[in-house]
């Protein structure tokens, strides 16, 4: 009898849960999308990209300014927004990726930083928020969609979670079909041995970079529309998607795409519970299932301590 | 002091004091005096609101505390402008800033707004159930006890929820939302324009707004941004509580006044016209008619002495006269206006209204400011 109560108390009803089921899974999708591009990215490089979600704001920021302040065509400025993020992802990898290729993953995840600050100062200049400003991009697809049941589904939400999908399956191809890709996995494995062995990794890893950076600009223009185009807002929501790649160990793509998916809805639960309390917690979403799965994938790890030069 | 840091950003006011000083100096000054505004930005740590304060009275040697538009300044400093007989004048947040002896506000803040929209919600739109909702920060219980006072006056049940910001689905809230208010109910936010502006356009992608009776806003979301970014759907759908006269819909002497200040001399006003500017525009010019009033040397005893002196000063931007004398707490800004955007603006729909007694801050004020003979009539 008490966990029917404790369930009836903190989640809503099946039928109350439908509409929020729909928004937890358009938002997994694109968690799913940025988790995927993290992942690629760090098999590639040994990266862990923070400034994922930075980067993916300055991208929709500067499609904003170019549909609102320039009258571009939207789809032109959506576009020319990834190609942005992508841009300054790609100069970021050449510029400190080379250079702090040999250091710890700790040290490079952590130079990504520097990235994330110095993007959210230059947007905290360039689009000010003083006097209630206030900015949005709204998709064309936003207009249209259908009705399941009470249920209404945009047409934006079936595409976050359909690129989601998408990228998902797209990824684990190209990983295992094409030489880019098996090069992506071997440098994962010794960056060293794979230069030996005559792959040009400079080449590679700027694909890599590349294609991280076209993700976050993709996931910052879905974000923008299905959050908000704020910067803080989007350059700190990346903590699910990093949340989804660590319970994939920073190795799997589907265990990120199905992660990120279950983060995203039991984010929605929560935050549709009748219970108000509860409720507020669901931004613990992501850090709580990371924790769990991180404890019960390493339960049965053997622990090794080996001394070196001794 | 003002708040400057990712997501909240009020250098509007100081910007918009800085150009009416520029004005009044470019006119000779006050009495032959050229005015000067030190600006202290801060990112809402308190030991640096607190070093802050220090540093502008024993290292800049200010005469006066003007244009505080902070998060927690009053909170902070209250006791030290009480030590030092200093009469500040802000456009506040914290509760502090409507509460003591030393601090008035030409805005009506958070709660007192609230209060406003909803009111308007009860006895204009007629709902029969309230969902106030605002940012899960420390102070709301402050906050939600207004608007609790007010439905519980007039036996309309309210809902009182939080969520976390910045919003990361606002989908999800605005489902809540409208579940809880129900066909007959409204929902009254009370956040800034960024975090009120996705709940709305979320409830319209999913095609709920029509499924509540109306949605209302504090003042925060008095502005074109805002109104220009919903679009027509939202037309006398959402209903605004103003503080302030609405820019676009008079052209008085003084919003002339406002406007022109604004073209020649405030650049930096990046928001341009709006509530934040109009505040720094009053904060301005009720502190200049005040120094204009001191005899003798401006010191800190006579500057102060002209401030918490001023009485009836009128404006075309505010409902009645304000006033701040010497009372046990200051809430001079007590009648406001509902608006409603209208094809990318926001015009107004409901003329200066008191905010009732049924909040008992209100009251309070009320009483104290009639033994003092003071005028507070909209």
């Amino acid at each position: 009898m008490a966990p029917v109560l404790l369930t009836g108390a903190l989640f809503p009803s099946w039928q109350d849960f439908q509409p929020f089921l729909v928004t937890g899974l358009a938002l997994g999708g694109v968690y799913a999308l940025s988790g995927v591009g993290m992942v690629v990215l760090y098999r590639a490089t040994g990266v862990l990209y923070l400034a994922f979600g930075a980067v993916g704001a300055f991208g929709a920021l500067v499609a904003w300014q170019m549909v609102n302040q320039w009258g571009w065509n939207q789809w032109l400025a959506y576009a020319a927004g990834v190609a942005v993020a992508a841009l300054l992802t790609l100069a970021y990898g050449m510029v400190f990726g080379s250079a702090l290729a040999a250091r710890d993953s700790l040290v490079k995840a952590t130079a990504t930083l520097g990235l994330t600050l110095g993007l959210l100062g230059v947007m905290d200049l360039l689009w000010t928020s003083s006097g209630g400003e206030s900015r949005s991009i709204n998709l064309p697809t936003d207009n249209h969609g259908f009705t399941v049941g009470q249920i209404n589904v945009t047409t934006t939400q079936v595409i976050c979670l359909a690129v989601g999908l998408a990228i998902t399956l797209g990824t684990g191809a190209f990983l295992r079909y094409t030489k880019l890709g098996t090069a992506m996995r071997a440098m994962a494995n010794d960056r060293e041995i794979t230069a030996t062995l005559g792959v040009p990794i400079r080449r590679v890893e700027a694909a890599a970079w590349l294609g991280c950076g076209v993700l976050a600009g993709i996931a910052g223009i879905l974000l923008a529309d299905l959050v908000a185009l704020d910067a803080t807002t989007l350059t700190f929501i990346v903590i699910s998607s990093v949340a989804a790649a660590l319970i994939a160990q920073l190795r799997s793509v589907p265990i990120t795409f199905l992660a990120a998916l279950v983060i995203g809805v039991v984010d929605a639960a929560i935050e549709s519970s009748p219970s108000q309390t509860f409720s507020n917690y669901h931004d613990m979403t992501p850090f709580v299932l990371a924790a769990a799965a991180l404890l019960v994938i390493n339960r049965r790890r053997v622990i090794s301590i080996s001394r070196e030069g001794i | 002091m003002d708040t400057h840091q990712p997501g909240t950003d009020f250098t509007d006011g100081p910007n918009m004091i800085n150009a009416y000083f520029a004005c009044v100096n470019a006119n000779g000054g006050v009495n032959g005096h050229p005015l000067k505004l030190y600006v202290e930005l801060d990112q809402t740590q308190p030991s640096q609101i607190a070093a802050d304060a220090k540093q502008l009275i024993q290292s800049d040697h200010v005469v006066a505390i003007d244009g505080v538009f902070d998060l927690l300044e009053c909170t902070l400093d209250a006791s030290y402008w009480k030590q030092l007989g200093i009469y500040e004048m802000d456009a506040g947040i914290a509760p502090e800033c409507w509460a003591g002896p030393n601090s008035a506000a030409v805005n009506m803040g958070p709660r007192y707004s609230s209060d406003g929209a909803v009111q308007y919600a009860l006895n204009s739109v007629h709902a029969s159930k309230i969902v106030f909702v605002q940012s899960n920060v420390p102070g709301t219980g402050y906050i939600a006890a207004g608007p609790a006072a007010i439905a519980a006056a007039s036996h309309v049940p309210i809902t009182e929820l939080t969520e976390n910001v910045p919003i990361t689905d606002a989908n999800s809230v605005a489902l809540k939302l409208v579940d809880e208010a129900g066909s007959n109910g409204a929902v009254v936010l009370n956040f800034t324009p960024p975090e009120a502006l996705v709940i709305l356009q979320a409830a319209q992608k999913l095609g709920v707004e029509d499924r509540v009776k109306s949605w209302g806003c504090s003042t925060p979301c008095d502005t074109d941004f805002l109104a220009k970014a919903l679009g027509p759907k939202w037309n006398h759908k959402l209903f605004v509580n103003a503080e302030a006269t609405d820019a676009d819909d008079h052209n008085g002497p003084e919003m002339q006044l406002y406007k022109a200040i604004l073209a020649k001399y405030g650049s930096d006003v990046a928001g341009g016209i709006g509530s934040f500017s109009q505040f720094g525009f009053l904060l301005a010019k009720f502190l200049v008619q005040a120094l204009d009033t001191v005899k003798g040397p401006y010191t800190m005893k006579s500057v102060n002495a002209a401030i918490v002196g001023i009485k009836d000063y009128k404006s075309e931007m505010l409902c009645q006269p304000w006033t701040y004398g010497k009372l046990a707490l200051h809430i001079p800004n007590n009648a406001d206006y509902t608006v409603t955007p209208e094809n990318g603006k926001m015009i107004t729909v409901q003329g200066c209204t008191g905010i009732s007694n049924a909040d008992p801050q209100i009251a309070q004020y009320r009483k104290v400011a009639t033994a003092a003979g003071v005028n507070y009539a909209p």
